[in-house]
């Protein structure tokens, strides 16, 4: 199926029942030699848009494969990914990377920056592989930079920004592209405190401002109280689903 | 691409991509210096046509090379200077000779070029001047490559024998040297008495050449085709001057083997530098690979990453080149200085870089495939 066979209005009906990433009867098991893992085992979800949902539990339990499946980075072994209404692994390579580009941002744990480019060229690189030209490009790169509030630092090469700066280039990055669906592995675990807490604010707002799916894995327990959505994995199963619309109103 | 990411890679990172800018320029310096030596060396086995005048060489049917040149019929002449085409017919007589220059010293084998003395001659007309050539009037005078003197034990003035009959040196030129021997000049008179016959045998009138001037040098090619079609059946045939420079060349290149040992050369060059350039690119590749996996991740495809790694893989081509054609110059030069044979033609110098450009874009594909592992669910593990 072609993504541009999706009409947009079919892709914002199905956006506005909120519903951003159905995963459904998931699984998933690794192999080395001739000893399989189980690592998912038929386990269903409903991310939302607008909200922040983090997904929590120990090393180990399935977390960040459950963030590949439902990213459209890892097929299952069973079950389906519906993305925006759209059933990612019936995609063909192209159109799913199409996909990708069109609609998800990614942030990973290492920030993954091109040591070569200053954080304009980082974050204006997806850009020009969407078809933006130059100035349009760099017109959102600027905005999404200033939004995770580095517009002073945008000539700056990685080797110059620190950690906490580097990941929020990495977020600017994926902003930019203005995806209605943001993954985030482990984004605060390589910062310190302050920077961390600056970092799960921006995805917060992300999530607010943009109307956009953020889902983010952590074992950070710091990003508990900044959730909207807390799901409690545990070996390849959600024990729990907390929502913590509650306690953001009495904190308001 | 509103970002160079390929370029500013490249200039970022310059020392990881050194090495293999410097692979390929060392490629690129082996195969460039290579084929000059080898075409000066082998074109030196034409130097018989390339130093003379002439538009036609007209000699034994099928010969290959000059020095294997046979005697043709004595009428051959008449029926050249019969063609209305024909503006001049000069002799060459090629002579085989055994030099010594005193008693204690070994012979030399070389070859005698018997030509016409006059100031306007056609044979070595590119080489020798008017006056020297005037000196092998002289009865029993030869002229020498100069760097051919300490090699034949004489110096210009001496005298020496060759095949048994005293000559003396009356000059030394330059760019005689020809492949496979020592090349002497001598007039076409001397040259036949330096003929040994074996005994008994009566002399023998008969030339080993003919060079022929045309009225039209342009219509070379058709006059050729048309002495070859028409009167060649009386014992000779006709090459243009250069038919017969490259029948030599190629003859020397191709048949004795030689060629194929140059050839295996540069395969061996051409494959040595993929296998270090590949390899370097690979590191680089690897070294970014986080990056392309998280490009990957946003939806930018392998082929556009790809597209980045071969870029990458033409500018290291493009710079080894520069350098390795500017090394090549330096070489170049310090072999002319020497009286090194080295010679580079245009065509076979695009070929050598466009050789240089396929090994630095092979290393790039082979580089490609490291992008195998830029697959950014590794990156959530």
């Amino acid at each position: 199926m072609n993504i541009s066979s999706i009409p947009p209005a079919q892709v914002a009906d199905r956006a506005a029942s909120a519903v951003a990433i159905r995963g459904t009867a998931l699984e998933k098991s690794y192999r080395s030699g001739k000893v399989s893992t189980t690592v998912l085992r038929g386990l269903s979800l409903e991310i939302g848009l607008g909200e922040l949902t983090l997904v929590s539990g120990p090393s180990g339990c399935g977390k960040s494969t459950l963030l590949s499946l439902l990213g459209g980075l890892l097929q299952p072994d069973a079950g389906r990914v519906h993305a925006l209404g759209v059933d990612l692994w019936a995609l063909a390579a192209r159109d799913l990377e199409r996909f990708r580009l069109e609609h998800t941002g990614f942030v990973f744990q290492g920030f993954n920056l091109f040591g070569a480019l200053s954080a304009l060229e980082q974050v204006m690189l997806p850009l020009g592989y969407l078809g933006l030209d130059s100035g349009t490009a760099r017109l959102r790169a600027e905005e999404a930079l200033s939004e995770v509030g580095l517009s002073d630092r945008i000539a700056l090469r990685p080797s110059a920004l620190s950690g906490g700066e580097k990941q929020r280039v990495a977020i600017a990055r994926a902003l930019a592209k203005q995806p209605q669906l943001l993954f985030a592995d482990e984004p605060t675990s390589a910062l310190d405190a302050a920077s961390g807490q600056r970092v799960i604010e921006i995805l917060h707002r992300i999530a607010r401002r943009h109307n956009c799916a953020v889902l983010c894995v952590s074992h950070d327990p710091r990003l508990i109280g900044q959730s909207d959505r807390v799901l409690q994995m545990e070996d390849g199963c959600i024990l729990a689903d907390r929502r913590q619309f509650e306690q953001k109103e009495l904190t308001a | 691409m509103i970002v160079a990411l390929a370029r500013k890679t490249l200039i970022h990172e310059w020392r990881r991509f050194f090495p293999a800018v410097l692979a390929v320029a060392f490629s690129g310096l082996l195969l460039l210096v290579q084929t000059a030596l080898v075409l000066g060396i082998f074109g030196s086995a034409a130097v018989f046509v390339d130093k003379s005048r002439g538009d036609l060489w007209i000699g034994y049917p099928g010969t290959r090379s000059v020095e294997l040149g046979r005697a043709i019929p004595l009428d051959s002449e008449i029926w050249l200077r019969l063609d209305p085409a024909v503006a001049r017919v000069e002799s060459f007589l090629w002579v085989d000779g055994d030099w010594r220059s005193r008693s204690g010293q070994g012979a030399v084998s070389v070859s005698v070029s018997g030509i016409e003395p006059g100031a306007d001659g056609l044979m070595f007309a590119r080489a020798l001047p008017a006056e020297m050539r005037e000196r092998l009037r002289q009865p029993d005078s030869v002229i020498v490559d100069h760097a051919d003197l300490d090699k034949l034990g004489v110096s210009v003035g001496g005298r020496a024998r060759i095949n048994g009959r005293q000559v003396q040196v009356v000059g030394a030129a330059q760019q005689l040297r020809a492949l496979g021997g020592v090349n002497i000049l001598a007039s076409l008179d001397t040259a036949r008495r330096l003929r040994y016959l074996g005994d008994g045998v009566a002399d023998d009138m008969r030339m080993t050449y003919y060079v022929v001037k045309l009225h039209d040098p342009g219509a070379a090619p058709a006059v050729a085709a048309r002495l070859n079609r028409e009167v060649a059946r009386h014992g000779f045939e006709a090459w243009t001057s250069s038919e017969f420079s490259q029948r030599a060349v190629s003859f020397w290149m191709f048949e004795t083997g030689a060629g194929l040992g140059v050839l295996f050369m540069s395969l061996v060059v051409c494959v040595v530098g993929v296998v270090i350039t590949s390899q370097t690119l690979m590191a680089a590749v690897a070294g970014s690979i986080d990056e392309y996996a998280t490009l990957h991740a946003l939806g930018v495809g392998l082929r556009e990453l790809r597209r980045v790694v071969l870029e990458q893989a033409a500018w290291v081509g493009a710079g080894g080149l520069l350098i390795g054609v500017l090394g090549s110059a330096g070489a170049l030069v310090l072999a002319f200085q020497h009286d090194v044979p080295v010679a580079l033609g245009v065509i076979p110098g695009l070929i050598c870089a466009g050789l240089v450009m396929t090994i630095s874009l092979l290393s790039g594909m082979a580089a490609v495939r490291v992008l195998r592992h830029a697959d950014a669910a590794n990156l959530l593990r």
